[in-house]
């Protein structure tokens, strides 16, 4: 059998991974657009901040595909013949597949402001924006990150954290919806103006002025013109789609797949960042472009494709760095529109703010902004928020249960 | 393979296993935060519970790391960090659902159970016989049904 998996990243390794523990025999070929060795974006902030060598972002070697039999192709694919069952990349190569990973993952946005194309105005989304970012980093001093979700803050944590003069604008009234509740995006703005960061919210660009000495004039309506001598764009993703017009493979936004990973083709399967699969809370397609979430997807690809029947059971969006010296985390559903109760740590506990939301009286989701080492408390959430498990008993109780659930669920496995 | 396996009806909570572990962490003292092994205490219930590291078959700390810097120990069979690779990310202890990997403070990257080569000291220091390094096939088939109805009793009350 023929197996063809484009991408290299969370999706596309766990897939290999996965599907040779059960298929040794298959040609199995990996098509990536940024070359074969993978690297991680989710160290891209680390790196930029000088907490890992840039080396460290790489995060398989050779060897690696070799102990796996896996052939590997640099080129992007640029279209997708179902009926003669083989996919074409830029430069004419053509691959035969029985079965079809796709796992393309996602792009970064530039949003329609005038002024946004330059080369000093990048994403911090590839190896190739790290590439261009660690000089300007080491170049220049003014920086103003536009978003301010969890990449865009993790790229104005590293440059301020290297010394930079720091701006972060965002449209919405408020930061990080997706990873935090209001209160803790409140804490957190608080925290990011300590450090020294100017962020405003609420605040609209409107046009980047291109100077005559090679600098920039942000343009924020109702303020003051910001300065600066590069810019970071981080106003989200979109997953990396467009190839597949035409091909026959249903396409919302992501591709939709089903708890096997299959798309709309019988033989073609979709993970991570591009697809939309059902999560744990009974959506049928959502994407989380999450690397945990790409992992998962990756695995239960590589199983279907082996021909093992283990359907998902389903994803649980789940967000953690350490960023303006506090450790911010969430899992599952925490905004307030969306759960029905939530109750609080005591502040005397340490874990600084941690909050858990319950909905129709089972544990739903929590957020953090506080100490790393709250960060195991939702890790053993994890599992109840998984099973929908009912919880009506105090938060010091929850914890104790929690504590002996994790003990039980081992030794009575 | 060989595990720290825990028998709760032995274990009388001194605590030893955590000053033994920070001990052969740090090679300082025995400040009980430095441990990877920690004793849960259930005064109330009159319970006393040490977890540490499953090293699980299927670990979702070594799934998950994003800088592949979890790998198991071919000769131990022991689930590791690598604090060079490490970003300290602490996606690991947000995957591990028995909340048994820990933050290094000082390092700034995760640290957990390595079993310390194959010769624990957790388990040298247990005064109850509560630790052991054994099987862990073997050990879960023994005491599998005694730590089960204690369990599930505690359980029930909370």
């Amino acid at each position: 059998m023929d197996v063809v998996i484009i991408g290299n990243s969370a999706a596309g390794l766990a897939a290999l991974e996965e599907f040779r523990k059960y298929d040794r025999k298959s040609h199995v070929v990996m098509i990536s657009r940024e070359g074969v060795i993978p690297y991680s974006r989710v160290l891209l902030p680390y790196v930029l901040r000088g907490k890992l060598p840039f080396e460290g972002m790489t995060i398989r070697d050779e060897a690696w595909f070799q102990a796996l039999d896996a052939e590997c192709v640099a080129g992007e694919v640029t279209a997708l013949d179902d009926t003669c069952k083989k996919v074409i990349l830029a430069d004419g190569r053509e691959w035969h597949y029985d079965r079809l990973l796709i796992a393309t993952g996602s792009h970064a946005v530039m949003p329609p402001i005038p002024g946004i194309q330059d080369e000093r105005i990048c994403n911090m989304w590839t190896r190739a924006d790290a590439d261009r970012l660690r000089v300007y980093f080491e170049k220049y001093q003014k920086v103003v990150v536009i978003g301010s979700g969890f990449v865009a803050l993790q790229a104005a944590w590293a440059a301020r954290f290297r010394g930079l003069d720091v701006t972060v604008v965002e449209l919405m009234e408020r930061i990080m919806p997706t990873v935090l509740d209001e209160t803790g995006a409140r804490i957190l703005t608080e925290k990011i103006r300590e450090k020294g960061v100017k962020l405003y919210t609420g605040a609209q660009t409107r046009e980047i002025e291109h100077l005559k000495d090679g600098s920039f004039l942000v343009h924020i309506k109702g303020m003051e013109p910001v300065e600066a001598h590069f810019l970071i764009v981080g106003t989200g993703v979109r997953p990396a789609t467009g190839w597949l017009e035409g091909s026959g493979v249903s396409v919302s936004r992501g591709i939709l797949v089903d708890a096997r990973m299959q798309t709309s083709l019988p033989g073609i399967y979709g993970a991570g960042d591009v697809a939309e699969g059902p999560t744990v809370f009974g959506d049928r397609h959502m994407i989380h472009a999450l690397w945990p979430t790409a992992i998962e997807m990756g695995t239960i690809a590589g199983r279907s494709m082996a021909g093992v029947d283990c359907p998902y059971e389903g994803s649980l969006n789940m967000n953690v760095t350490q960023m303006y010296d506090v450790t911010v985390a969430s899992i599952g559903k925490f905004n307030d529109k969306e759960i029905d109760d939530a109750s609080y740590f005591d502040e005397k506990a340490g874990k600084g703010y941690l909050k858990v939301c319950y909905r129709d009286g089972r544990v739903c989701g929590a957020c953090l902004v506080g100490s790393s080492d709250a960060v195991t408390v939702l890790g053993k959430l994890r599992p109840l928020i998984r099973g929908g498990e009912k919880a009506d008993c105090t938060l010091e109780r929850l914890e104790q249960y929690v504590n002996l659930r994790a003990f039980a669920s081992r030794q009575m496995g | 393979m060989k595990t720290v396996t825990i028998d709760l009806k032995k274990c009388v909570g001194c605590r030893n296993c955590e000053m033994a572990c920070a001990f052969a962490r740090t090679g300082q003292d025995c400040v009980r935060d430095n441990s990877n092994i920690r004793v849960n205490v259930y005064a109330e219930d009159r319970f006393v519970m040490p977890m540490t590291c499953f090293h699980c078959e299927e670990a979702w700390c070594m799934g998950v790391c994003p800088a592949h810097a979890i790998s198991r120990n071919p000769r131990t069979g022991a689930v590791e960090i690598d604090p060079v690779r490490c970003a300290g990310c602490k996606m690991c202890m947000l995957a591990c659902p028995y909340g048994n990997i820990h933050f290094d403070h000082e390092k700034l990257v995760s640290r957990k159970c390595d079993l310390c080569g194959g010769d624990p000291e957790c388990v040298k220091h247990c005064i109850g016989g509560a630790l052991n390094y054994e099987d862990a096939q073997e050990a879960n088939d023994r005491k599998q049904r005694l730590t089960g109805q204690k369990l599930s009793g505690i359980m029930k009350q909370l």
